[in-house]
């Protein structure tokens, strides 16, 4: 039976478990070895994908990106970041900020499949969909 | 001059102020793979089935339906151009089952699946929209079918009456006549009280614009809408036709009113249906079709039904057509939409090629609501009509071997050539109901045994006209009443005999 990237992330993750950094590199290094046994290797980056996903579910861990035109202050992204934590329960929020003129103002928060669009563009948008009706 | 234009400036700040820039938390997915009018697509964690989706392009916005919810993708049909989807591409949520614009502004129109015009006739407002599936009335909802849909084709009203809220279904190989039955029923409604729907599925578009002039030259597009999934169309378009067509309908039986609505044809509806769905990699069956293929037909045809008077009254009755492979009625799909109508009209070649038009075969061709669906009138002619004409079936097979035949076969065959020549009829003229009822009253009681049988037809056509100055009165009444009594009798006796007398 074919072993699916998942399964293979599954089975990684619960053997670094609990575990000290000794013991998780060697239970890693098995765990090539696997994977090299069974020709697999070309499936790694998405059973890092997996992987990871896992661990930020377990762990509380929430990744979102912040869009801007200009950057942002420190006491906007804490007030975003604590409303994210708010809406997903989760313990920690890692920000990734980007700058993109496109938007014209305003803030584009994307996390997990959610996003919020705040962005000038997209009001303006808005507006103008409105009027021509 | 200068107040209109403060007027104006007013409105468009008012505009501005009313404004609501309000921000909302979308549910987001990102298409992974691409292709065949198909999207996979990861993330979109909480839609649901049969959600319509809004892919961002650089050229507007496309829509699509979900139709697979799998462990950590989603598949989606793409209603429309794909072709500027990419890897990459943004889907978003919209919270709503996919559902389309109804309203009495599509009558006369030609649109498309999703309500959009396709005639140039401009754009179609609509106030309503509904979902384009639906699950059927139930039972205590219904009522049995009693009221005719008249055809006007001699052959059908006579001995496979069709009813308001029956599924009839007219099944047949190609270029026999299958489309033609339906556009004269849709032709004969004029005046009947009856919403009509042409749901043409994957059919050429040089077909449809023939048809459509046909029905505007005969007055029929004043209560007719055209759904129209072209061949040329995405298979995406050509599953979900029918499904609006039949949301249409709703509205109008929920609105209390009679609906006739054909699908022209289910056969290439379930090939759509198929391409669709092992594109989903859904596992094939039996002819490479999904396991719910009965499915797909049986809750769209449940949907047509005759509603009780409480629930407002109001009747979808439906034409399916299936073209068979060289006549091979015991194919997959044929069975399968033979067992959820009421009844089928079946055509044959052999007719058809002998000159029988329309080509139905008494035999095989039934109508499980039988003559609850016709009015008294008719009743009582065409009940002798069925036995005589399957009588004449069965002798004309066995006369062919031998000549020595006793005077009353002889005269049953006269009969039954004459009974086959009065059902051949033209295409685009359906009969009145009274007209049937007068000609066959005169076929059955031997007032055209001495017509020879070649000139039967101008008979007939003399007989329409000189019923139609001289016969009012029982026109009217059988239009009226429905009702055959001894006096109708006697007068429609001395109207034959009177026009035999003028010939």
């Amino acid at each position: 039976m074919k072993i699916t990237s998942k399964q293979y992330a599954i089975s990684l993750f619960e053997s670094v478990k609990g575990k000290k950094d000794k013991e998780a590199s060697a239970a890693v290094k098995k765990f090539f070895d696997v994977l090299v046994a069974n020709n697999q290797t070309g499936q790694m980056n998405k059973i890092i994908d997996q992987f990871l996903k896992m661990w930020n579910t377990e762990n509380g861990i929430v990744e979102s990106e912040f869009f801007s035109a200009q950057g942002l202050d420190k006491e906007t992204v804490k007030l975003l970041t604590g409303y994210i934590a708010k809406h997903t329960g989760a313990k920690q929020v890692i920000v990734s900020q980007k700058v993109d003129k496109d938007i014209l103002g305003g803030v584009v928060i994307k996390y997990e499949d959610q996003i919020l669009d705040g962005s000038l563009k997209t009001r303006l948008k808005n507006l103008k969909e409105q009027m021509v009706k | 001059m200068s107040i209109t234009k403060d007027f104006i400036v007013e409105q468009l700040k008012q505009q501005i102020a009313d404004f609501k820039a309000d921000v909302k938390k979308q549910t987001v997915g990102v298409v992974t793979q691409i292709g065949d009018g198909i999207a996979r697509i990861s993330g979109l964690s909480d839609c649901m089935m049969s959600e319509m989706l809004e892919f961002k392009t650089l050229k507007g916005s496309v829509f699509g339906v979900v139709l697979n919810l799998e462990e950590d993708s989603v598949g989606a049909i793409i209603l429309g151009d794909f072709t500027e989807i990419k890897e990459g591409t943004e889907a978003f949520a919209t919270r709503k089952i996919l559902e389309v614009p109804v309203g009495e502004s599509f009558i006369g129109r030609v649109i498309n699946p999703l309500g959009e015009a396709l005639d140039g006739k401009g754009k179609i407002e609509a106030s309503k929209s509904y979902p384009i599936e639906k699950i059927a009335p139930g039972v205590i909802t219904r009522q049995k079918v009693r009221q005719p849909v008249q055809t006007g084709i001699k052959a059908i009203d006579a001995m496979i009456p069709i009813g308001r809220g029956q599924r009839e279904l007219i099944i047949g190989d190609r270029q026999i006549g299958k489309t033609a039955i339906a556009i004269d029923t849709i032709i004969n409604q004029k005046g009947q009280e009856m919403k009509c729907i042409y749901v043409a599925i994957g059919q050429k578009e040089s077909k449809i614009a023939g048809i459509v002039a046909k029905l505007e030259e005969a007055g029929a597009m004043e209560y007719t809408t055209v759904v129209l999934a072209g061949a040329s169309d995405p298979s995406s378009l050509l599953y979900i036709a029918p499904y609006s067509g039949t949301a249409l309908a709703e509205y109008f039986l929920d609105k209390g009113e009679d609906v006739l609505i054909v699908y022209d044809d289910l056969s290439k509806h379930a090939v759509a249906y198929r391409e669709v769905s092992l594109l989903l990699r859904r596992p094939p069956g039996r002819e490479a079709y999904p396991g719910d293929v009965f499915y797909l037909h049986s809750r769209l045809l449940e949907r047509s039904c005759k509603l009780s008077k409480e629930y407002g009254g109001g009747s979808i009755t439906a034409l399916p057509i299936i073209e068979t492979q060289a006549g091979d009625v015991s194919a997959y799909i044929p069975t399968n939409v033979i067992s959820i109508t009421d009844g089928q009209i079946y055509l044959e070649p052999d007719l058809f090629y002998k000159g029988n038009r329309p080509a139905v075969n008494a035999g095989l061709s039934v109508s499980r609501v039988g003559s609850a669906a016709q009015i008294k009138a008719m009743k009582k002619v065409a009940g002798k009509m069925r036995l005589e004409a399957a009588q004449y079936r069965e002798l004309a097979a066995f006369a062919q071997f031998g000549s020595d035949l006793d005077a009353e076969t002889r005269a049953k065959l006269e009969r039954g050539k004459r009974i086959t020549e009065i059902f051949n009829q033209d295409q685009y003229v359906p009969l009145a109901v009274a007209n049937q009822v007068i000609i066959f009253y005169a076929l059955l009681n031997g007032y055209m045994d001495d017509v020879a049988v070649e000139k039967i037809s101008e008979f007939e056509q003399g007989l329409y006209k000189y019923a139609a100055t001289s016969g009012k009165e029982i026109i009217n009444a059988i239009n009226k009443t429905g009702e055959f009594d001894a006096a109708v009798e006697e007068n429609m006796k001395s109207l034959i005999n009177d026009y035999k007398k003028t010939l």
